[in-house]
């Protein structure tokens, strides 16, 4: 048993992979808490000139809006972000193993904010009115500051998955080494920026429902100038964002990604310019529909692909370049005291290093190989490629359809056994290995034929 | 040599540990698992049985106490779902800090579950939110509905959690699991292994901390004058009788719970297993004597049904640590690999941001709400408002300074 390995059960989801489930829940809870920060800074500035220039009735507006975070962000937020936490358990238990055992403490300190935050929202809604104006002030600065806090707690941690961008993480294992990584601010600016502008899109439904023919005015171009500031922020921020990336990701980006991802991204980014500014020059033309349109928008043609993009640049790694996806520790680092698997795998294999290997399993015969094959490559491959003809990265189709086991086996057993395609991993299986993967792959483009050589075995 | 069953599993646990190990004394987690643990369950037992009594309740709305109960109740669940929320993220951390191996193979062996509770949970509390804004005067009978379909999700939540963690407790079953017929089964869609007499206890808790919440909630309102006398005291004696059913179902489950417990864990013999249960017979025996003697409302049955549930808390640790004795897995020989700046990274967030803006946020919904009409702040309340604000951007700057300081070292 001492040659076994530290990995987990695995969970497959057919067509779409676990990964796409991590990405749908993900994306929700971006868009839900990144508009809660933001409105959170929205309403401390509002009320900021509710009290100073002594507007009670912009208070009108803060109490519908926070209400709706209360619904919006507060339901789905606050259950999607406990949710990112077991989605990546099921879909990469050892990354988030390795994020929790390098973070807790942050993890912990970002706990803190919630909680406060979460006191905060049912403070700052129902006290308005029942509480004076100016104790009512501090408290949704308070607020607001404690929302962006997590903010700042959380892109650490997510700037790290990315990579730490130096060695000296790998040297000495401190936390604060890999928190503050090179990716960290760029990351953090960036995000800081997509909270003011959703915020500001958001903020459009409910500043479309305002009565007082001034306030709406007065909310509506104030929601448009914080809008295009976060555009024009996040443009900058996105400049530096990609310096602060690695080779892997640069790499992807520029071969991998579908086509059709920038130049949606870049329609969105017009779109909500376009939207912002025609909001701010004629404000009262802003209808709670399109309000809601363009968030939708924002969501699902912007968002969306920005996080799938983001999940798909950082393969092969799951965490810090040291984790692969699939589970297995790609290098050694010192400053932790972690130990390569990779060694191991090559010796050993994955059937007999795997303590979740079916015990049938263990030993192969002809009867078993194509299941010891699919084992091993749904293990090895499962997180970031569909078996199927369809969905996630589907493994058919990037093998071109092909049932030539000796050809697939070629590839295992030169640029993945090597490590030198920069967007997979090393996968360094043994010879035996190779060929009862090679042999399911190509099962998985002619199934009949392999239907055809189970039953032959079975006869046998 | 050959290994045997147990030692097999045990190997398997060790090697599942992170191995970058982690970052203070494993005691430390364990405490901290345990004490937020209990404020966890406390809003997790807060939710179900308002939820519970708020549905009873607008059946019974033709009476205009059990009226003003219902939309009451249903507020208070409503409250109470946010904070079992981010206060069960806490106890998750920390379990998932020492006890790894166990929770992440449990979670995946059943992740379709897993993933299922996330979902299951935003559509019971958006619903129960749709029932909360329905829930007014002259609503109609049919906007019951809305309040059961959440009230169900919210129990088969606690259900998914429930089997999730005691899963957890079973290593020596997890391949067999796995590999039911011989093959891998990576579709996560099973619920493998539940425990009625565990689960229907916490269930039971709901009715003994919703009748402590009730007694609490009369003793809050108290000073409102808005508030009627006749109301308050019906809601206090409904609190009490709640409180002393709870209890006595709790003592019902948990003997069933002690008896579905192994052997080997001796739990019949435990001095902890009959403190709970003398706990809750003089818990109940006090109640009894309130209730006879029309006692005013008061803190006092929160206040211990929160010992109870730490008392619980203590009785679940120790069971998790004797569950896993035969496979050598021991908390304290996790690997350390001490980091003091972030240890003080949260102790300091925990005391100055939790201290001062959670405690000037609390005291501010707790004056606000015993006043009629608007609340001024007193001195005091506006310095810590002050205080709070001043922490905040005292916390950010020593932030940046860290980060920045840290960053360019490392570029």
């Amino acid at each position: 048993m001492l040659e076994t390995l530290g990995l987990y059960p695995s969970w497959y989801v057919p067509v779409i992979g676990s990964a796409w489930v991590m990405g749908i829940i993900g994306t929700i809870h971006v868009l839900a808490s990144h508009t809660s920060v933001g409105a959170s800074w929205l309403f401390a500035l509002i009320e900021t000139k509710a009290v100073r220039e002594n507007k009670p009735e912009l208070m009108e507006y803060i109490k519908k809006y926070g209400v709706f975070l209360l619904v919006f962000s507060y339901i789905i937020g606050s259950i999607t972000g406990p949710g990112i936490w077991y989605a990546i358990t099921v879909a990469s238990p050892k990354g988030v193993g390795g994020l929790i055992h390098n973070f807790v403490w942050v993890w912990a300190a970002e706990w803190v904010y919630f909680t406060v935050e979460v006191i905060g929202v049912y403070a700052l809604v129902y006290l308005i009115g029942k509480i004076d104006p100016k104790t009512h002030l501090k408290l949704t600065w308070t607020f607001a500051l404690a929302s962006w806090a997590t903010m700042l707690l959380i892109v650490g941690i997510l700037s790290f998955m990315m990579w730490p961008g130096n060695e000296s993480w790998y040297q000495t294992g401190s936390t604060l080494d890999a928190f503050f990584n090179l990716n960290f601010f760029a990351h953090l600016g960036l995000r800081t920026a997509f909270m003011f502008a959703i915020a500001g899109a958001v903020g459009g439904i409910l500043a479309a429902t305002m009565k007082d023919k001034e306030v709406r005015i007065e909310i509506t171009r104030f929601l448009s100038k914080m809008g295009i500031a976060g555009v024009f922020l996040g443009l900058i921020m996105w400049m530096w964002y990609v310096q602060t990336l690695p080779e892997n990701a640069r790499i992807i980006m520029q071969t991998q990604l579908p086509s059709y991802i920038a130049p949606t991204l870049f329609a969105v980014l017009a779109a909500t310019l376009i939207y912002f500014a025609w909001s701010a020059w004629k404000p009262l033309q802003l209808k709670q529909g399109f309000a809601v349109a363009m968030t939708a928008i924002i969501a699902i043609a912007g968002l969306w692909p920005e996080e799938r993009s983001r999940e798909s640049i950082r393969k092969p790694y799951v965490a810090g370049q040291y984790i692969y996806s699939n589970q297995t520790i790609a290098r050694d680092v010192e400053g932790k005291q972690i130990k390569s698997n990779l060694p191991q795998i090559a010796e050993h294999g994955v059937l007999k290093t795997h303590p979740f290997t079916p015990v049938s399993l263990r030993e192969v015969t002809e009867t078993n190989r194509l299941q010891a094959g699919e084992f091993i490559a749904k293990v090895m491959c499962a997180n970031c490629h569909s078996m199927e003809n369809t969905g996630l990265r589907p493994m058919p189709q990037k093998l071109h359809g092909s049932t030539d086991v000796a050809m697939i086996k070629a590839y295992l057993g030169g640029a993945l056994y090597n490590g030198t395609v920069p967007y997979m991993p090393r996968i360094p299986l043994p010879e035996f290995e190779q060929q009862l993967v090679a042999e399911y792959l190509a099962s998985l483009s002619q199934p009949q034929a392999a239907m055809k050589q189970l039953t032959l075995a079975e006869s046998r | 040599m050959e290994l045997t069953a147990n030692e097999t599993v045990a190997a398997t646990l060790q090697v599942l540990r992170d191995p970058a190990g982690i970052p203070s004394h494993p005691v430390v987690f364990q405490v901290l698992m345990v004490f937020t643990w209990v404020f966890h369950m406390l809003f997790v037992n807060i939710t179900l049985g308002s939820a519970l009594l708020s549905l009873y309740a607008f059946q019974h709305r033709q009476n205009r106490h059990w009226n003003q109960l219902s939309q009451g109740m249903t507020k208070a669940a409503k409250v109470s779902v946010s904070m079992l929320i981010v206060l069960g993220v806490a106890p998750l951390l920390f379990t998932q800090v020492i006890y790894d191996p166990q929770w992440y193979s449990s979670n995946v062996l059943s992740a379709a579950w897993a993933i299922g509770f996330i979902f299951t949970l935003i559509l019971g509390y958006s619903s129960w939110f749709v029932f909360y804004f329905k829930n007014h005067d002259g609503v109609k009978n049919s906007a019951i509905w809305w309040g059961i379909f959440g009230l169900a999700m919210f129990v088969l939540d606690g259900f998914i959690m429930h089997v999730l963690s005691y899963q957890a407790l079973l290593p020596e079953q997890w391949l067999s699991w796995y590999s039911a017929d011989g093959q891998a089964d990576m579709s996560g869609t099973g619920l493998h292994a539940y425990q009625p007499g565990r689960f229907l206890f916490f269930m039971a808790m709901s009715i003994t901390v919703l009748g402590a919440f009730l007694s609490a909630y009369a003793h809050y309102y108290k000073v409102r004058e808005d508030k009627e006398h006749h109301y308050l005291t019906f809601v206090n004696r409904l609190g009490r009788k709640f409180t002393f059913a709870g209890l006595l179902m709790q003592s019902v489950t948990f003997v069933w719970w002690l008896f579905d417990l192994p052997e080997h864990l001796q739990a019949l013999q435990s001095p902890l297993s009959w403190g709970i249960l003398l706990f809750m017979a003089v818990f109940a025996a006090i109640i009894k004597g309130k209730q006879s003697r029309e006692m005013p409302a008061s803190y006092f049955s929160l206040a211990m049904a929160f010992g109870l549930i730490a008392l619980i808390g203590i009785f679940r640790e120790a069971l998790r640590i004797h569950y896993m004795l035969p496979f050598d897995y021991d908390i304290t020989d996790y690997k350390v690999m001490e980091d003091i700046p972030s240890t003080a990274l949260f102790f300091m967030t925990l005391i100055g941001v939790g201290g001062l803006v959670g405690g000037f946020f609390l005291t501010a919904i707790y004056k606000a709400g015993r006043t009629q009409g608007m609340y001024q702040a007193s001195k005091q309340v506006s310095q810590l408002g002050s205080a709070a604000v001043g922490i905040m951007i005292g916390w950010i700057a020593v932030f940046f300074l860290t980060g920045i300081w840290v960053w360019l070292h490392n570029v």
